[in-house]
């Protein structure tokens, strides 16, 4: 696909591109991979914690939704639609991978990079970035995710990454609003204790 | 006494993630003036939860991201081939049944059979003209690809500027490559000679520096 696609269509709606995709078109697809692939590789590496698998996944995602594309309906999202496809994709490796949450780390793994004018500073609250530098904190973040099962490393990244509600989490998942609730207690106090040292020299 | 176990009192979860009402909000935080723990607990996880938001970006930049793009066209439009030669092969044979079906074919006896059989089976002739290059792109910049084909030698020469030259030991120079078969799972191609044999397999890493595997 020619990278210049992107400039010829960068301005059209998502779902003038989906018709488009869905009439065989390849460049609007492009257009729609350049559109959202930092946001999917964003969620693959998160969930995933390694850049090369998440990646690999990214694309997979992208290329199931082309497969998926004809039985797509154009009154939902398209990015809803995606994230949903990019997400069953990435837990059912997590599962058949059988990552543990006490499995061991490595640290290489949380090197990623920021895209440019990405949402990456705290809302509201104090957070104890006084006492480490965000490089350390990040790490230390990514190290303590990578360390939690894939039931609560998934629901902590709906929830706190891509800020889904709980009802859309429970549809996604799927599960009970009462299993999102619990796994997203159980999830914070894991990451807690992982991080105390942190909370205890901020707080 | 009896207490609620923590996994099933989601009240603090929800107050964190904003999932109370206006009413249930304010009686929360009535209970946290009287109640220390609680508060120091709603705030560590509050804390805890701006930490992630602020660490774990929703978006990120894609390594190699054009050659990211250009991977799935080329899946693309191999899925695409693939499904022309699937249905290719299926109205052919779909045609030749119906054909059976008509009353009079009996009547034609086994030497049309034979000459549909000679039809229908001989080998493809010209392999290059169905084949096709689906890209040049080349994820180093320095590196230019061209390709080149000649009916007359019945062959296509892939030339890349820029790249160091291939070790001695990489024999995969005087490969006769016949055909080739795309693995889109595994985003490789494996290259065959005259004799099935396979002699090259080309396939990229997880950072996307192709990877080549000649025979030997």
């Amino acid at each position: 696909m020619p990278a210049s696609a992107a400039t010829d269509l960068g301005e059209v709606p998502d779902l003038d591109l989906v018709k488009r995709s869905q009439a065989g078109d390849t460049r609007a697809f492009d257009v729609l991979v350049t559109r959202y692939r930092g946001r999917i590789y964003a969620m693959t590496y998160h969930l995933i914690q390694n850049e090369a698998e998440a990646w690999d996944l990214a694309q997979e995602a992208f290329i199931k939704a082309w497969r998926a594309l004809p039985n797509f309906k154009l009154d939902a999202g398209f990015y809803t639609w995606l994230y949903r496809i990019a997400h069953n994709v990435s837990y059912d490796w997590l599962r058949k991978k059988k990552i543990q949450g006490d499995g061991e780390f490595d640290d290489e793994r949380t090197e990623h990079r920021v895209a440019a004018g990405a949402e990456a500073t705290p809302k509201g609250d104090v957070a104890p970035d006084t006492a480490l530098r965000n490089s350390e904190l990040g790490q230390r973040i990514q190290a303590a995710i990578a360390k939690l099962s894939p039931e609560h490393r998934q629901v902590i990244i709906l929830r706190e990454v891509e800020g889904l509600a709980y009802e859309e989490i429970a549809a996604l998942v799927p599960c009970s609003l009462g299993t999102v609730m619990s796994r997203l207690f159980y999830a914070r106090k894991k990451l807690q204790e992982q991080l105390q040292d942190v909370y205890d020299t901020t707080l | 006494m009896f207490m609620i176990p923590p996994s099933e009192d989601h009240t603090l979860i929800r107050w964190i993630d904003g999932e109370m009402n206006e009413t249930e909000r304010k009686a929360f935080e009535e209970s946290l003036k009287s109640d220390t723990a609680l508060a120091k607990e709603a705030k560590d996880l509050r804390a805890l939860s701006s930490s992630l938001r602020a660490h774990l970006p929703a978006e990120m930049t894609v390594p190699h991201a054009d050659f990211f793009n250009s991977q799935i066209g080329v899946r693309i439009a191999q899925m695409d081939l693939d499904q022309v030669r699937t249905d290719s092969t299926e109205a052919t044979w779909m045609s030749l049944i119906r054909w059976m079906r008509q009353p009079w074919f009996a009547t034609a006896g086994a030497a049309a059979l034979a000459i549909l059989g000679f039809i229908f089976f001989r080998p493809s002739g010209d392999v290059a003209a169905q084949s096709m290059i689906l890209s040049s792109y080349t994820p180093d910049t320095r590196i230019q690809a061209r390709a080149f084909h000649d009916d007359g030698a019945g062959a296509t020469v892939l030339l890349l500027d820029g790249l160091d030259a291939i070790p001695a030991d990489k024999k995969i120079s005087g490969i006769d490559v016949r055909r080739s078969e795309m693995e889109p799972e595994v985003a490789s191609m494996t290259l065959y000679d005259a004799n099935e044999s396979q002699v090259l397999m080309i396939s990229r890493d997880g950072l996307g520096t192709p990877l080549i595997s000649p025979r030997g």
